[in-house]
């Protein structure tokens, strides 16, 4: 006869076992998205954002050049309309998928570029603490403080994140490379 | 003790797979980069040849005190090829990464906290309290030996650090063993040693095929040499770090506002 220690003892084996599992096949699968597509095709898992909405709130704070705004008119979107024009939680979700491309970019260059670790290791660093701004503003919407950490932090990281993709758009016009179409419909 | 023919082959299996697999990290150079991973291996040989005099010429006791002294050898050199794989895939540049350190507190609590938990959980069915606590102690020890391995790869992917080819498949090798291990462990547990000897032994020799499936494995994968590393072309190299300033750029704008 099995007791009941013994029953408790197996089933948490198991969910052990198969959370272990299902930790490394998930990871498997993240590491071979990362490491078997070349530079473009990860450069295409940059999803689509809206491009006016994130301009709108950008171009509050900021301008064209990436300088802050010191006029009058600038920082004028309340935290309602900020919420409402980057698409709410939604809108943070792609800002932190795209932030996790930056990473897989970083990890492909390590893996078969070690003669650029030292620039791919900077990028994955600012990357991850992009991410990390936003998971903080993931978890304000867990507390019920979202709204008032929103303007605080959602802000200024949208207009960053639309500075950094017009960069990366001249930067591929600059150099007349085939993949703009696709980039500029991505950011 | 008294040692079956089958026995006797895994000894001398697990002896040659030992030895071949030391030959090829000399033969290949891999001990500079895997000092720790290459001691172990050696003490496996070692321990191989200590144990086999043990049993001929000592007696039960001394026998028995030896196999568990270098049974918990075994266990510490094995925490020690975790961390040299560790410092391997977590500092790409020679410290550290900077946002990996704050992870590895909580990880190590984390694991230790799990497995001490299954441990507790287990219940073997041994006759006395030694028995009681090597069956654990094997089983706690197999636990985080998985959970170490399974962090160690889903925080490589997800910090976007890759671990190179030989310390994936170094890994890859302890994570599998590890995880037969905590089934083996966990039905030990259950049958323990007080219902006979023949289970006990059924299981070890699961185990220790496993282990040398794991072995074949590294000899196999660390006779290869890894990928060739690519020439950056200028292109992509431009781009990395127009990406990078302006990452950087936006990274300190986010930072003066917090």
């Amino acid at each position: 006869m099995v007791d009941s220690r013994t029953i408790v003892f197996f089933l948490a084996v198991a969910a052990f076992l198969v959370a272990m599992a299902t930790i490394a096949v998930r990871s498997y699968r993240r590491a071979a998205k990362s490491s078997t597509k070349d530079w473009e095709h990860l450069l295409k898992r940059l999803q689509v954002v809206d491009r006016s909405s994130i301009a709108e709130v950008a171009l509050d704070i900021i301008d064209e050049s990436g300088q802050q705004r010191r006029d009058e008119g600038s920082a004028g979107l309340n935290p309602e309309q900020i919420w409402k024009l980057v698409g709410g939680l939604k809108g943070l979700e792609v800002l932190k998928a795209n932030c996790e491309v930056l990473i897989d970019l970083a990890f492909y260059v390590q893996q078969w570029y070690p003669e650029a670790l030292v620039v791919a290791e900077q990028l994955r660093l600012s990357a991850r603490e992009i991410e990390f701004h936003v998971e903080r503003l993931k978890g304000a919407e867990r507390t019920g403080k979202l709204k008032s950490a929103f303007a605080m932090y959602a802000q200024p990281a949208v207009g960053k994140y639309y500075l950094m993709t017009r960069r990366l758009l001249a930067l591929y016009e600059e150099r007349n490379l085939p993949m703009l179409a696709a980039l500029q419909k991505a950011l | 003790m008294h040692l079956t023919g089958l026995d006797l082959l895994f000894w001398a299996t697990g002896f040659g797979a030992h030895l071949i697999l030391l030959s090829v990290l000399l033969i290949r150079r891999r001990y500079r980069q895997f000092p720790i991973f290459t001691a172990f291996i050696f003490m496996n040989v070692l321990r191989t040849i200590v144990l086999y005099f043990t049993e001929s010429l000592g007696t039960k006791a001394t026998y028995f005190y030896t196999f568990w002294s270098l049974g918990i050898l075994d266990t510490l050199l094995q925490i020690s090829v975790v961390c040299e794989m560790y410092a391997l895939t977590f500092r790409p540049l020679g410290g550290w990464a900077r946002d990996t350190r704050p992870v590895f507190k909580w990880l190590v609590m984390t694991t230790v906290v799990v497995a001490a938990g299954l441990a507790w959980l287990a219940a073997p069915h041994a006759r006395l309290w030694i028995q009681v606590v090597v069956i654990k102690g094997t089983f706690f020890s197999s636990v985080l030996m998985t959970e170490l391995f399974v962090a160690m790869i889903a925080l490589s992917v997800k910090s976007g650090l890759p671990s190179k080819t030989h310390v994936a498949r170094i890994s890859e090798g302890l994570g599998f063993y590890s995880a037969v291990d905590v089934l083996v462990e966990a039905a030990h547990s259950y049958f323990g040693v007080g219902r006979g000897v023949h289970i006990y032994t059924t299981l070890s020799q699961v185990r220790m095929t496993a282990y040398l499936v794991c072995v074949g494995y590294w000899i196999v994968t660390l006779w290869l040499e890894a990928p060739a590393e690519r020439e950056m072309p200028d292109r992509i190299f431009s781009q990395l770090i127009e990406l990078k300033s302006a990452v950087d750029s936006d990274l300190e704008e986010i930072r003066v506002r917090k």
